[in-house]
């Protein structure tokens, strides 16, 4: 008899817990997840983009929550590294209370937990990571606020030829999944445009060293040097010594590069003119997003851009969870079938938010940044003419 | 041919600099296996624990972007401090996580290493966060000596700095070992550390003597590379910690000239294989050469004459 119950007890609490599809009261709690790499040399834009999805957590909060119950984001680690990105998508998916996660903001690891997070519907909003695949292959948990780099890739060409007038580019790259396939888009763009006097070499981020490859640059003697690395340290890096080796082609560096304190002052002078694509246009035109700005600049540093996507990122999953839970109870496939449902969302960025059938950004855009003295001017918008 | 050529010059500086870096580091590793016969993997942490002493000497000592003092007392200053923070830690190590294992198995004596190096990792990691530390450098040298030409090769202070200082240091070392009695001493003991006990050295001293040497010269290095790179992070010491014990390994682990000539050896291959491959092939042209000079000298370049060990 013991033994009976024991397998009845086992069975009800093996099917209460995995068997019914995640499916739970909303008064158990609700938590959000924020996958990211809170360590290492990408620490400051994540801690910025946890930081303003936080924001958007307090601010649901003080308004009582989701059917009156607190809303707690959990940090998820993965210091640039996929394995550990792989520990956090575990943890998360473990995590019975969880319905979304904000994240990952860097392609690699996107790509290394895409399965893990799928299998368990687990929604998952990146504001970053704009490897094209990532949306190609079928899942239906996978949103992104921000373009794919194909149409970044596109948009930089035209940049290049349209605005920078170039002839003659020199494309450095990490070898990490977003950069080459940034490096490889841009090229199959100025190829398209007439351009194929292009030198493509590869750099290794956090190497604090590339001037044996910019003499090799230097000597090609471009009229652009596209730097695409991850961070803005590595950037700033790049830009001083290309100076310093006396490279006059326009330094056009990308989206990581937009950190005034780890690029422009960091370069002590040598960024001045320098160019920086990004996918978020200049938040500080944006009237709508005031508020947020304040409380953002308020307590944390002065924003670089990677902020303001997450912040609106976050509010799109709460209110995608707030409809699920209007019946009381929320599973994870109902946060993702809401958040696929979103049209026309008008948060911060300027833009109404729509997801395209395969969780892709409907319309994407690219602005272009130049440094002049301490700050970054927007000078130009593509959008793929 | 010619795009080659233009730029043989321009990379040799490069790769002088680099390698004299790597040098700096590889003598640390090669003086503890000499006398210990053990591989410090936490040398790699000693150089970056080098290089936030640097940047902290020279954060404290910069108002609005300016020095507060003359820019050769505070480089001098950033150098000597570092130095003796990086000795002191040094010192610290072998007293508490090597001493009391040097009777024990080659193998324990090296996986304290490596608790040591992901100790001190995460310490720096805990205290001084993950970002990246920019040096602001150029209240240090006047805009018209930043960088100067000789043809079309460009010459920036800092490099002629780092070449200099790397140089003045090795060869203050070379003249130690060979001249001064603490040098006999570190030469005997390196032979044959019983037989030197036995002739009444204090080898407890003498090991504390090397890593306090070893040690100084990677924090030497640390801010070097700070100086001239312009950035230093908790995880910087992995990478320049490889480099330095390849370019010792391939000088002959346990020779200190061979230390210096496997560093300089190491940054000019780089640069150079830059020059004529795909720079995604710098890291294995560096490590074929490593691996060639094991199988045809599997002491190393300069690692065959025992007596010179040290």
């Amino acid at each position: 008899m013991k033994k009976f119950l024991m397998i009845v007890l086992s069975l009800v609490l093996i099917f209460g817990v995995v068997g019914l599809g995640y499916s739970a009261d909303v008064k158990k709690g609700i938590h959000v997840g924020n996958a990211g790499a809170f360590t290492g040399d990408a620490a400051a834009p994540c801690m910025e983009i946890y930081n303003s999805a936080q924001i958007a957590v307090d601010e649901w909060n003080a308004k009582g929550g989701i059917k009156g119950v607190a809303i707690k984001q959990i940090m998820g680690d993965d210091a640039m590294d996929p394995a550990q990105g792989v520990n956090v998508a575990h943890k998360f998916v473990a995590d019975e209370l969880m319905y979304g996660v904000v994240g990952p903001p860097m392609s690699h690891i996107a790509q290394a937990t895409l399965k893990i997070y799928g299998a368990a519907d687990m929604a998952c909003i990146t504001t970053a990571a704009s490897k094209p695949d990532l949306t190609e292959q079928g899942y239906k948990h996978f949103f992104r606020v921000n373009a794919r780099n194909d149409a970044h890739g596109w948009n930089c060409a035209l940049f290049m030829k349209k605005i920078l007038n170039a002839q003659r580019v020199a494309i450095l790259n990490e070898k990490t999944a977003y950069n080459v396939n940034m490096a490889k888009e841009t090229i199959a763009g100025l190829n398209k445009l007439g351009i194929t006097d292009i030198m493509q070499e590869t750099i290794v981020g956090g190497a604090k060293d590339y001037s044996a490859v910019l003499t090799k640059v230097k000597a090609f003697n471009p009229d652009v040097l596209f730097f695409v690395a991850t961070t803005a340290p590595d950037s700033a890096i790049g830009v001083r010594q290309a100076k310093e080796l006396g490279i006059k082609a326009i330094y056009f560096g990308t989206e990581g590069a937009r950190d005034k304190k780890d690029f422009i002052q960091a370069a002590e002078g040598a960024a001045e003119g320098a160019y920086v694509y990004h996918f978020a246009p200049d938040i500080y035109s944006i009237s709508e997003a005031d508020d947020y700005v304040k409380k953002y600049e308020s307590t944390y540093e002065v924003l670089s851009g990677f902020g303001p996507p997450a912040y609106e990122a976050m509010n799109i999953l709460l209110t995608a969870i707030d409809k699920a839970a209007a019946d009381g109870d929320i599973s994870r496939k109902e946060v993702a079938q809401y958040l696929q449902k979103t049209e026309n969302y008008r948060g911060i960025l300027g833009f109404p938010v729509s997801f395209d059938a395969k969780g892709d950004l409907k319309g994407g855009a690219t602005y272009f940044f130049q440094v002049v003295g301490d700050d970054f001017k927007q000078v130009a918008v593509m959008t793929g003419k | 041919m010619d795009i080659y050529l233009q730029q043989l010059p321009q990379q040799l500086v490069n790769g002088l600099t680099l390698g004299g870096v790597y040098a700096l580091i590889a003598i640390g590793y090669t003086m503890v296996y000499g006398i210990l016969g053990m591989l410090n993997f936490a040398h790699g942490e000693i150089y970056m624990i080098g290089g936030f002493t640097g940047w902290w000497v020279l954060h404290l000592l910069t108002r609005n972007n300016q020095v507060i003092m003359s820019a050769g007392l505070v480089i001098s200053l950033m150098i000597v401090l570092a130095m003796g923070v990086t000795g002191f830690v040094g010192i610290m190590t072998e007293r508490f996580a090597y001493r009391p294992l040097r009777n024990a198995p080659r193998m324990n004596l090296l996986l304290s290493a490596l608790g040591v190096s992901i100790f001190l990792q995460n310490l720096v990691l805990t205290y001084q966060g993950a970002k990246v530390r920019a040096f602001h450098i150029t209240s240090l040298i006047p805009e018209n000596i930043r960088v100067f030409h000789i043809g079309s090769t460009v010459f920036s202070f800092m490099r002629v700095l780092v070449i200099a200082v790397t140089f003045l240091l090795m060869g203050l070392l070379t003249i130690m070992i060979k001249k001064t009695k603490v040098g006999k001493a570190m030469r005997a003991t390196a032979q044959d550390i019983e037989a030197a006990a036995f002739m009444g050295i204090d080898v407890d001293r003498i090991v504390v003597v090397v890593f306090l040497i070893g040690s100084a010269l990677g924090g030497a290095a640390g801010v070097l590379v700070g100086l001239l790179f312009t950035q230093v992070d908790y995880y910087v010491g992995f990478q320049a910690g490889l480099k330095g014990f390849t370019a010792a390994v391939v000088g002959g682990i346990g020779s200190i000239q061979g230390a210096m000539v496997g560093g300089i050896l190491l940054g000019l291959t780089e640069s150079l294989a830059v020059t004529f491959l795909p720079s995604a092939y710098k890291d294995v042209v560096a490590f074929v050469i490593l691996i060639a000079v094991l199988i045809i000298r599997p002491r190393g370049l300069m690692g065959e004459k025992i007596q010179e060990k040290v």
